[in-house]
């Protein structure tokens, strides 16, 4: 046996340990320890035995001397840890830092080891009499020797923040060292980081930003200063992953932004010649990128920016749309403001990150000043006309459907969607009819465009007019197919339309020629006889002709020409000169629309094929007309136009407003009806809300007009007023 | 017919996450008896008795019948709560996405059933203290870590990794499959499988990284065998059985791959049952060591290392003659009579020297751990065995016996024959070496010796057990003590023993405040040894509560006597305290 004196003879303190009768086996112990604990803070523990360290404090632990080898380590490592902080505090200036992360690095791996060798205590006394583990009271004892010691403690903040400010100037510091102390500081507890360095820190960052934005802002324009504050947030975001703790982050990037953005945000958007307004006008893409990014840090940043940009861009539409110089020209009018779109569309997209709500606040001033004229619905209605007349030659398809679906873009902002209906519509008409639409698909692809946006009901009729043209052409081949003998003489060419689905005005029939009429006459039986119960009545507005002339030197041309112009031209078949009053007789033509053919027959120079005398400008009840034989022209055909106002005048503009009122009228019924219908009863207030959403994607409907109708509504005993609340309307039905 | 049942469970701390009352597990229908059943019928029945005796002959049970169900299955089925439960405690799988599991849960008769399930599906049952710790020793390897935290944010339960500490022992090999890593110990692998270790004394041998190039090996199912290794538990997702399969074969585990064959076949065949509707690849199998031979398992694998280790270690008897013969044997075993344990430490304690594995000795033992990562720092008498080339730790203050037997349970979990006269040595070295475990494991085998000890002897037990901590034993001990105070009273050795402890407290609001009160509990371990000792005595002797303050005061006066009358004796006989 190895162990000869453990016998059965059990005593009371047959213990194998006979140390435990010695009384100082206690102190003699300790002193061991503690020697060892010295020669470890002296780098010396290559000469000690880890076993026999442990296995004395664990005797010690053992025989309830734990209290004593606690506080001896207590007062033992307290004891070095002063030493230390004594020859941290002697250090000179730049080697303060270092020695004090010297030490700290020696102090934990002393902790360490002694921690191992106290370990039996760790696991039984320190739970049992629940006192602080030995690695967290090493921690606390350093924080409470060194790092809390009065010559130390304001030094090293001190120190600190030199540093950060030093690299904050511009110069080259240890991070490394730096980064070391911050972690021993945040190892410690993060109330230590916060209470000795965070705070103080973001104290003096506000203090430095503050100083340093006010004097970027006096010096230098917006676009700079932006760039300097950019870096700095950048440099600070920086230094918190070299060094810093990660939550600090947040912190010190709100101390940036208070001090750099927020406090100097109105002054900064609004700074002359170099603000938002500056930087909008010039596209600086980037300046306003770094703007969007910086503000967007902040609260209210962002809705700074927008309601500037707002009021700017409303500011510039609403001179777009009001000055009379650019209402000249309603092609150059749309093409400007489509401009416009598409430069603040590009500034959303590359500096603003397609914010929504940047979107938003572009789309409601677009809405805003386009609605502020009129005449916007017509312009766009001709715009398109233009375009579609002529503007999309040798265009590919994919830009006619971005051209296209710009000028949906701007039909949605407008409020009184039904007046552009109207002009469309007359501008369709007079592009079929005359024949010079360029492109069916593109025609087609924007009422599919216009369908989408606003319902079946919207195209119904503009695709009832490329039905009829459709069914023009069949009856026509028809009707030559059974009128074989017509070969010989003038061709017609009649376009039945549908009415309703065309603008037509009741206009009244001028005297055809008779060759002319009989051919119609024709037409007509032949219609008649193949569709029952239709009425036919002729447009002699909307014509137009073809005719082949020989002037006086023989030269022989081909006029293209209105209905009206030919009625005139072929009077001179048979007379050299007529009066205005002998032509009028004839061709029984309104005058308006005379006095316009004549000038356009007249008047216009090299399309003159006739003389008028006087040779005045204008068409005077007694002028005298001759066919003029000195015309020249080098093109065998010659399109003679009529003067069109392009743009309507004033009387006809009152006049298509005065159709659109009336349009208005029966939807507004109709919707009433239709709300009144499912509602039964509804108070005056409601209704006017209700018709109002309801036709809104058509026009905003005006609100005593809504009141007349329902007025006219009750009149008619559709409606009726509550006996007792007058404002209640009930249903009747 | 009147069945007498141990009263209901206790519900003890650990289950009270569900609201399961006492009464849930009586039942009113009087249970069956299957004297002759088997496993399943005794689930089926109930019959707990049973059950309890075919679980303590060590099967299998997580085994399937010819029905493919498991005793689980059955007490599910038919409602036994206290079945269940047994069957659970004992290792019974019940985890989500397995066959047997789910199986189980869609079985439950009732609410209650489905909560037990629950509860011990939540906590699966806990490894015995040798795999707890070789498995936090592998969770501790950073790359093992890494994945383990990855699976289980994928899939929520998958095996949870705890938290590991930070200073576990270091692997010293790491495995590269498809460039993904897993870390490990050449001791364990090796003891694992004849695959491994003939690897790492061949080609392996000086290498500490291996990369497998195979396209076809699978990282997940090689991860989940390395766990096996250190754990005895084998957690794989179905889809990777195939692949463990052949891993297994090439690494020779023989009883591992036909467990998996018959599985695999089992969830081929399964499949068909099942309705499919659930994700197949979250379906998951779970194998307990215990379902495999016993010389199949982790213990008895380390056993063998320890055995193996051990026969070369007795050639290291230092004879009587001195050193120069030490060095001689170790130049002859240094040309190769023990190169197949590999021992990478000795450990001199007394007069012979141990040959161990570092990895199990800091997997076990913190004490080990701390001390061979500062074999660098500290002084150790390298020296002494010039031509070894392993660590070298000596251990002083201690029997060479007890170190074996210390080691045997580090290596195996189990003890086998400790003499009682070693039993305090042991606890000794249980708490020097922070093996609490061990404790218990040496309490196991002491308690039916204390039954026949002399007073006198129970004394000294129970100053013994209180230092060391040792609660069973300490418990007895009181309980004997208290049960027969005047017997004691009347021994020397008790009233001497009164005198070398801590007087109790005198504060009689601690008496009022009955035994389990829950703020009593404070100290529970390493409470006042005179204080427990009159809970003791008033449980068994006082009056009824309303006097028991009286009784309280009778106990101390007499206390007081008694240490009079043993002071008396001191002084008449000094020497009785002195030397043993």
């Amino acid at each position: 046996m190895s162990n000869p004196q453990k016998k059965r003879n059990f005593q009371i303190e047959a213990f194998k340990h006979k140390v435990v009768v010695d009384p100082k086996y206690a102190d003699k112990t300790w002193k061991i320890l503690e020697h060892a604990i010295h020669e470890i803070y002296n780098h010396n523990s290559s000469g000690l035995s880890f076993e026999e360290l442990y296995r004395n404090a664990y005797n010690m632990v053992l025989h309830k001397f734990g209290e004593k080898l606690y506080t001896g380590l207590v007062t033992t490592m307290t004891a070095h840890l002063k030493e230390i902080s004594k020859s941290i505090e002697d250090a000179q200036g730049g080697l303060f830092l270092e020695e004090l992360n010297r030490k700290w690095n020696e102090h934990n791996k002393a902790l360490q080891m002694i921690r191992d060798i106290l370990m039996y205590m760790d696991r039984t006394f320190i739970p049992s009499t629940r006192k602080t583990p030995v690695h967290e009271l090493g921690l606390i004892l350093w924080r409470d020797n060194v790092i809390y010691a009065s010559n130390i403690r304001t030094r090293l903040l001190d120190t600190l923040l030199e540093l950060v400010h030093r690299e904050r100037t511009g110069e080259v510091i240890n991070r490394g060292l730096m980064r070391n102390i911050i972690k021993m500081l945040m190892d410690l507890g993060s109330s230590v980081y916060q209470e000795e360095f965070e705070q103080q820190f973001l104290e003096v960052s506000a203090e430095f930003y503050k100083g340093e934005s006010q004097k970027f802002i006096e010096c230098c324009d917006c676009g700079e200063y932006l760039k300097k504050a950019e870096k700095r947030l950048n440099e600070e975001m920086e230094r918190v992953t070299h060094y810093l703790d990660g939550k600090s982050e947040a912190k010190i990037t709100n101390v940036v932004e208070k001090e750099m953005i927020e406090n100097h945000m109105l002054t900064l958007v609004h700074m002359e010649n170099s603000g938002l307004v500056k930087m909008l006008l010039d596209d600086r893409y980037e300046d306003l990128g770094r703007m969007y990014t910086l503000f967007r840090r902040v609260s209210n940043g962002l809705l700074t920016i927008r309601e500037v940009m707002t009021s700017h861009i409303r500011e510039i539409g609403k001179q777009l749309v009001t000055d009379p110089e650019k209402l000249k020209d309603p092609v150059e009018f749309v093409q400007r403001l489509l401009d416009e779109k598409d430069k603040y569309d590009s500034i959303i997209n590359l500096a603003f990150s397609n914010d929504k709500m940047f979107q938003n606040a572009l789309n409601s001033s677009f809405e805003y000043f386009i609605n502020l004229n009129a005449r916007s619905p017509e312009f766009i209605s001709l715009f398109v006309d233009d375009k579609l007349r002529k503007g999309l030659k040798g265009v590919t398809e994919e830009d006619v459907e971005v051209i296209l679906d710009k000028v949906m873009m701007l039909f949605r902002y407008l409020q009184e969607k039904d007046v552009f209906e109207k002009y469309y519509k007359q501008h369709l008409a007079k592009r079929l009819l005359s024949g010079k639409t360029v492109s069916d698909d593109a025609e087609r692809s924007l009422i599919v465009k216009l369908k989408t946006e606003c319902g079946y009901q919207f195209t119904s009729k503009l695709e009832g007019m490329f039905t009829d043209m459709k069914t023009s052409q069949d009856t026509m081949q028809g009707f030559y197919s059974s009128h074989l003998e017509l070969g010989e003489g003038p061709t017609l060419t009649v376009q039945v339309l549908t009415t309703g689905s065309w603008p037509t005005q009741p206009t009244v029939t001028c005297n055809l020629p008779a060759e002319m009429s009989t051919l119609c006459e024709k037409f007509r039986s032949y219609y008649l006889g193949t569709h029952t119960g239709r009425r036919l009545s002729w447009q002699t507005n909307m014509g137009t002709a073809d005719i082949k002339a020989t002037f006086g030197k023989g030269q022989k041309h081909e006029l293209n020409v209105s209905t009206y112009q030919m009625c005139v031209l072929m009077l001179f078949n048979n007379s050299d000169r007529l009066s205005y009053k002998e032509i009028e007789q004839a061709t029984e033509i309104p005058a308006s629309d005379l006095k316009r053919c004549l000038q356009s027959l007249a008047l216009v120079k090299g399309k003159n094929v006739l003389r008028k005398e006087p040779m005045s400008k204008d068409i005077g009840e007694e002028d005298a007309f001759f066919v003029n034989d000195k015309f020249v022209s080098k093109f065998y055909k010659v399109k003679i136009g009529t003067v069109v106002a392009q743009k309507e005048s004033e009387p006809e503009k009152q006049e298509t407003r005065q159709r659109v009122e009336e349009d208005r009228k029966p939807q507004i019924e109709a919707a009433i009806v239709r709300i009144m219908k499912s509602r039964r009863v509804l108070d005056h207030n409601n209704i006017i809300t209700e018709v109002t959403k309801q036709l809104q994607s058509r026009f905003l409907a005006n609100p005593t007009e809504i009141k007349k109708r329902i007025e006219s509504l009750i009149e008619r005993d559709f409606l009726e007023r509550d006996n007792v609340d007058r404002k209640l309307y009930r249903y009747l039905a | 017919m009147s069945v007498e049942r141990p009263s209901s469970w206790t519900v003890d701390s650990d289950i009270d996450g569900i609201d399961l009352d006492p009464s849930d597990f009586g039942s009113s229908i009087p249970l069956k008896k299957v004297p002759n059943g088997d496993i399943f019928e005794a689930s089926r029945a109930g019959d707990i008795d049973r059950l309890r005796y075919l679980l303590e002959t060590g099967l299998n049970v997580n085994a399937r019948d010819q029905w493919d169900s498991v005793a689980l299955y059955y007490a599910c089925l038919a409602g036994h709560l206290d079945a269940a439960r047994m069957l659970l405690e004992s290792g019974a799988i019940c985890s989500e996405h397995t066959f047997d599991g789910d199986r189980c849960h869609y079985a439950a008769l009732n609410l209650k059933v489905r909560k037990l399930l629950k509860a011990f599906e939540a906590r699966p049952p806990p490894l015995a203290p040798l795999q707890a710790a070789l498995r936090e020793t592998f969770l501790g390897c950073g790359a093992n870590r890494a994945f383990i935290e990855q699976a289980a944010s994928l899939f929520p339960g998958f095996a949870s990794a705890g938290d590991p500490k930070y200073d576990t022992f270091p692997p010293d090999v790491t495995f590269y499959i498809q460039g993904r890593p897993i870390q490990g110990h050449r001791v364990i692998l090796s003891a694992r499988s004849p695959f491994f270790k003939k690897k790492f004394e061949a080609d392996w041998e000086d290498r500490n990284e291996v990369r497998f190039s195979k396209e076809k090996l699978s990282y997940t199912a090689l991860y989940s065998l390395l766990h096996f290794f250190y754990s005895d538990r084998l957690e794989i997702s179905v889809d990777d059985m195939e692949d463990l399969v052949r891993i297994c074969k090439v690494c020779k585990c023989d009883s591992l791959q036909k467990t998996l064959e018959k599985e695999l076949i089992h969830q081929k065949y399964a499949d068909y049952k099942a309705l499919r509707d659930a994700d197949n690849s979250q379906k998951r199998f779970i194998l307990q060591g215990s379902s495999l031979p016993a010389e199949d398992r982790l213990p008895a694998a380390m056993s063998r290392l320890l055995e193996a280790s051990l026969s070369n270690s007795s050639a290291y008897s230092i004879s009587p003659n001195g050193g120069n013969s030490l060095i001689a044997s170790v130049g002859k075993l240094q040309i190769g009579e023990f190169v197949n344990d590999l021992a990478d430490v000795c450990v001199k304690v007394g007069k012979r020297v141990f040959r161990c594995h570092q990895v199990v000795l800091a997997s076990r033992s913190e004490y080990f751990r701390a001390r061979i990562s500062r074999m660098k720092e500290f002084y150790e008498e390298r020296d002494e065995v010039p031509l070894s080339k392993l660590p070298y730790l000596e251990e002083h203050d201690l029997a060479m016996e007890t170190f074996e037997k210390m080691i045997e349970y580090m290596y195996t979990d189990s003890l086998k024959e400790v003499d009682p006269d070693q039993a305090e040595e042991m606890f000794d070295a249980a708490s020097r070496y922070l093996l609490f475990p061990l404790k218990r494991a040496v309490a196991d085998v002491l308690l039916p010796h204390l039954e026949m000890v002399s007073p006198a002897e129970l004394c000294h037990w129970l100053t013994l057990s209180d230092m060391y901590g040792v609660l069973k034993i300490r418990e007895y001990c009181l309980d004997m003590i208290a049960c027969n105070f005047e017997t004691f009273a009347d021994t020397p050795e008790f009233r001497a023993m009164l005198l070398t402890l801590p007087p109790p407290s005198g504060d009689s609001s601690l008496r009022t405040t009955v035994p389990s009160a829950p703020g009593a509990a404070v100290n529970i371990d390493q409470g006042n040894l005179l204080d427990d000792l009159r809970e003791k005595w008033l449980e068994a002797e006082a009056a009824e509560l309303d006097k028991r303050d009286e009784s309280a005061l009778l106990f101390d006066n007499r206390l007081e006597m008694l240490m009079l009358v043993a002071k008396q004796e001191n002084a008449a006989n000094p020497s009785d305290g002195g030397e043993g």
